[in-house]
């Protein structure tokens, strides 16, 4: 029984072991990893598939994009096609709002969320809401971490944007290159501003804008004016249509999908420097299917999944040597002159402080 | 009962818990921190000058429009009949988006062709102002009360205005003195609806005040809801509401209490219509040609034109023309399909369940018991008053830890605790018009309670069911307020693939708007056909 039983199970193992090492040659996700984390990622797919799915949301990444984000994960693990990624484009204030019931509630349906507001996902982090998980692409962003724009163990971005003065070019020239310049650049009630009573990354923007620039800054450019608007998709269609002439709020991820339909829109980096707000991407603690949400943030890290990021939103990215392949809307994040913000240390009283601020100085 | 009081309650007590570094505590702080800020003050005055406006031009239009195409003579009534109820189906905020497109100060369509082709220097009213969301609102609200007012107007008899005439009453005074006091409680439902629905709409006045930074009462509790948000005075605010809304419920009731208002009985009659004179046919026809242009011609044009462009840069042209906006949002946006399965299922059943509810209720609130139905009447038109995020924040505490999270039913039970007073109000309108002896002659002679319902009280109500069912049936389909927090991955509708769309790129809400309107279209078309065939039968 022995003489028969020995050589069937070598080939048993032989058979698996090829099939297994077949399987590592095939995912591009296992191209060049170290065995243990060969063996951990192939745990994790194979728990993964099991799971069926995992559900994100995020309040960036447009559909067009999440459809190449989704077809690039499954090849990258090898997932079925059958294997499920619900995707939710969200405001930021819903976000917030769903994650916050959802965990209230104990009913968690989401398993990862993205969101570019630092100081809210941090404050879920010290309640204890967001798994830890020590992703290896962690270690490519050691120097954003080390910016207080992520927490290592629980949350890196997997990209940032921010909002800077915008203009269509077929309209109005301008050359400037401070945020003082904007004064009188167009006439007044034609530059926009983002609303910041109504989303936290407008209100984020004004505390960060407000290290550089003083109370009277903002008094003088309330004085000019300009309609209060929500949307950044807003803010660059009426720069399009003409309605203003200038967005003090323009998003550069905006003038680059405007522009790929034939816009002329343009921004400026002030020197000033720039709010850059890190779209903090994390798993929620009791998702309701966790492998598949760790082997999501993996990939969203990746070199792969950066670069289909930066070529669809052209969202700036946190990953060390990485080359954008849109420098010109999506710069290293090297080459921007950031302000610096705590965003750990900022509490909720205080956001509620900057906006009374703004409200008092707008008068919205 | 247990729909309504539940949110209402769970509202109260979110407004009367403040939270402060012990935690929380049962506290007026939240009201106090309301009523000492002036820019509550300034959003109530704002919200109820457009709530006031577009009630007083809706309830003008509404009539007017109704009267002209039921009891007149006007050349194409029939066709003005379906055409005034168009820009019911485009919901405000589509309205208000295309009146932007059409009106912008700097870019409008209209303001082009002003300036570009006709060569004037004429400026269009400011559309970013009061007046401009009263405007919309006003044009998007007058269907509401053509619906409630059209079915007893048509039932009316035209013998209680020839007697008026014949002794000697001009047609003015005919109106004021004998039509308008008989169908005033059908103009008061419609009045309330119209006030209450209009002031608590968020979106209109998001697209159109507040980029002006005119403060409204519900985009100050958008506001107050966002992240850092202050829940405790979103709630109170939303009492402040409620309490308003309780209040002229009652005035209302008391109005109608001390009087009559039964147009219909026993007794056989034929409406005849009107002979207009030719200036009464012209000005008739004049004003059907205003409403349709400015509340369906004109938008529909302007969403047309800018659905068929890549991007919007304020007129059609050739090299930016493109069918890929429908292309997308029909076939390559997943969301699409199950958006519309999802708000064709809440609305035909929800319709449904809300109309029984409806005829239930409002028979027990002309019929029933004298003592008890103020004070039912008053608890399930609570819902009226609530503004929709709010009472959706209401039913989601309520909901968030039982299996209905996350699940088409629970919008739909909002759906119905919401809207179904409003069904109530068209039935019980039509209701007070009907003569008890009607029902007591059928009892009288040997008919029991539910064979004097199916054949006295039912056909004679049937107009205004189908009216009732129509209206939930549209606003259902496009109703956001309530649904935007209680949606979840796979119960989105269509208002919430327009919001989550209009974070994507103008042009494509403007095709996805296109497609629902003709969705409604069709439907209401079909509604038409099945409508002559019940009638008949």
């Amino acid at each position: 029984m022995k003489g028969t039983f020995a050589p069937a199970f070598l080939s048993i193992f032989t058979a698996l072991g090829i099939a297994v090492d077949a399987a590592a040659q095939e995912l591009p996700a296992l191209q060049g990893a170290a065995p243990e984390e060969k063996a951990r990622v192939l745990q994790l797919v194979e728990d993964a598939k099991k799971e069926g799915g995992l559900t994100y949301w995020d309040v960036v990444i447009q559909p067009e994009t999440n459809d190449k984000l989704s077809a690039q994960f499954r090849e990258y693990y090898g997932l079925p096609a059958s294997f499920k990624v619900n995707y939710q484009l969200s405001s930021t204030a819903n976000l917030v709002t769903r994650v916050e019931q959802e965990i209230g509630a104990d009913r968690v349906t989401i398993d990862v969320a993205a969101i570019g507001s630092p100081t809210w996902v941090f404050g879920r982090v010290n309640k204890g809401d967001v798994l830890a998980y020590a992703s290896p692409q962690y270690r490519h962003y050691a120097s954003t971490f080390e910016r207080g724009m992520g927490k290592d163990g629980f949350f890196a971005f997997n990209g940032a944007y921010l909002f800077v003065p915008m203009w269509d070019s077929e309209r109005t020239t301008f050359n400037g290159k401070s945020w003082k310049d904007v004064f009188g650049a167009v006439p007044a009630g034609r530059m926009s501003i983002g609303d910041a009573t109504k989303s936290v990354t407008y209100l984020d923007t004004y505390a960060g804008l407000r290290k550089v620039l003083d109370l009277e800054y903002f008094k003088k450019l309330a004085e000019s004016k300009p309609p209060f608007l929500l949307r950044s998709e807003q803010i660059a269609g009426r720069l399009v249509s003409g309605e203003d002439l200038m967005a003090f709020t323009g998003m550069p991820t905006r003038a680059y999908q405007y522009n790929q339909k034939g816009a002329k829109l343009k921004f400026m980096l002030p020197e000033e420097g720039v709010v850059l707000l890190p779209q903090s991407m994390f798993i929620l603690k009791k998702a309701p299917h966790p492998n598949a949400a760790k082997l999501w943030i993996d990939f969203m890290l990746s070199e792969r999944g950066q670069e289909a990021l930066v070529r669809g939103e052209a969202l700036i990215s946190g990953r060390a040597g990485f080359k954008s392949p849109l420098p010109e809307y999506a710069p290293s994040m090297d080459s921007l002159k950031i302000i610096k913000i705590d965003w750990e240390s900022v509490s909720t009283a205080e956001l509620q402080k900057m906006r009374e601020e703004w409200t008092r100085v707008f008068n919205p | 009962m247990l729909l309504v009081v539940g949110p209402f309650l769970a509202t109260v007590i979110r407004s009367l818990l403040y939270w402060d570094g012990d935690g929380a505590a049962l506290s007026l702080q939240n009201f106090a921190a309301l009523f000492s800020d002036p820019r509550f003050y300034q959003a109530v005055g704002n919200t109820a000058l457009c709530g006031v406006g577009a009630t007083i031009i809706s309830c003008i239009l509404g009539f007017s429009l109704a009267w002209v195409v039921s009891r007149t003579d006007m050349p194409g009534r029939r066709s003005f009949e379906i055409l005034n109820l168009v820009p019911f189906f485009l919901s405000p905020y589509v309205g208000a988006i295309s009146w932007i497109y059409l009106a912008a100060p700097n870019s409008g369509i209209l303001q082009t062709f002003l300036a570009g082709t006709l060569g004037t220097s004429i400026q269009l009213p400011l559309i970013y102002s009061i007046g401009g969301v009263t405007w919309v609102l006003s044009l998007f609200y007058t269907p509401y009360v053509y619906l409630f007012v059209i079915a007893p107007m048509r039932q009316m008899d035209g013998a209680l205005e020839d007697a008026a005439r014949v002794h000697g009453a001009s047609f003015w005074y005919t109106l004021r003195h004998i039509t308008i006091p008989l169908l005033l409680p059908a103009l008061l439902s419609s009045a309330l609806v119209v006030f209450v629905t209009s002031a608590g709409l968020f979106d209109v006045p998001l697209a159109m005040a507040a980029p002006k930074g005119i403060r409204t009462m519900p985009t100050e509790i958008f506001s107050l809801v966002q992240y850092p948000s202050d829940l405790g005075r979103a709630a109170s605010f939303g009492v402040v509401v409620m309490s308003v809304t309780v209040l002229l419920t009652l005035l209302q009731r008391r109005f109608l209490d001390r009087r009559r208002f039964e147009t219909v009985t026993g007794k056989g009659y034929r409406p005849r219509p009107i002979v207009l004179r030719p200036l009464g046919r012209a000005a008739a026809l004049g004003l059907e040609i205003v409403y349709i242009g400015s509340g369906v011609v004109l938008p529909v044009v302007a969403l047309l034109m800018v659905s068929f462009s890549s991007i919007w840069t304020g007129q059609l042209r050739p090299a930016t023309m493109t069918l890929r906006n429908y292309e997308y949002v029909a076939f390559g946006y997943r969301l699409t399909q199950q958006a519309i399965l999802n708000s064709l299922y809440l609305a035909l059943v929800g319709a449904t369940l809300g109309v029984g509810l409806a005829v239930l209720q409002a028979y027990y609130l002309n019929r029933g018991n004298r003592k008890g139905r103020t004070i039912v009447d008053l608890i399930l038109s609570l819902p009226l008053g609530i503004p929709g995020i709010i009472l959706g924040l209401g039913f989601l505490i309520l909901a968030i830890r039982t299996p209905l999270y996350s699940t088409l039913s629970i919008i739909l039970i909002a759906y119905i605790a919401r809207f179904f007073p409003f069904a109530t109000r068209t039935v019980a309108a039509m209701l007070l018009a009907i003569n008890p002896e009607l029902e007591q002659s059928a009892r009288a002679s040997g008919a029991s309670w539910l064979q004097t319902m199916r054949y006295v009280l039912v056909p004679l109500l049937l107009p205004a069911i189908i009216a009732a069912w129509l209206m939930l049936f549209v606003i259902f389909i496009r109703e956001l307020g309530a649904t935007i927090l209680l949606y979840a991955q796979g119960t989105e509708t269509i208002s919430v693939v327009l919001v989550i769309l209009s974070e994507h790129g103008s042009t494509y809400v403007a095709a996805l708007a296109i497609i629902q309107l003709v969705m409604l279209l069709g439907a209401f078309l079909l509604f038409r056909a099945t409508r002559a065939s019940l009638v008949q039968a």
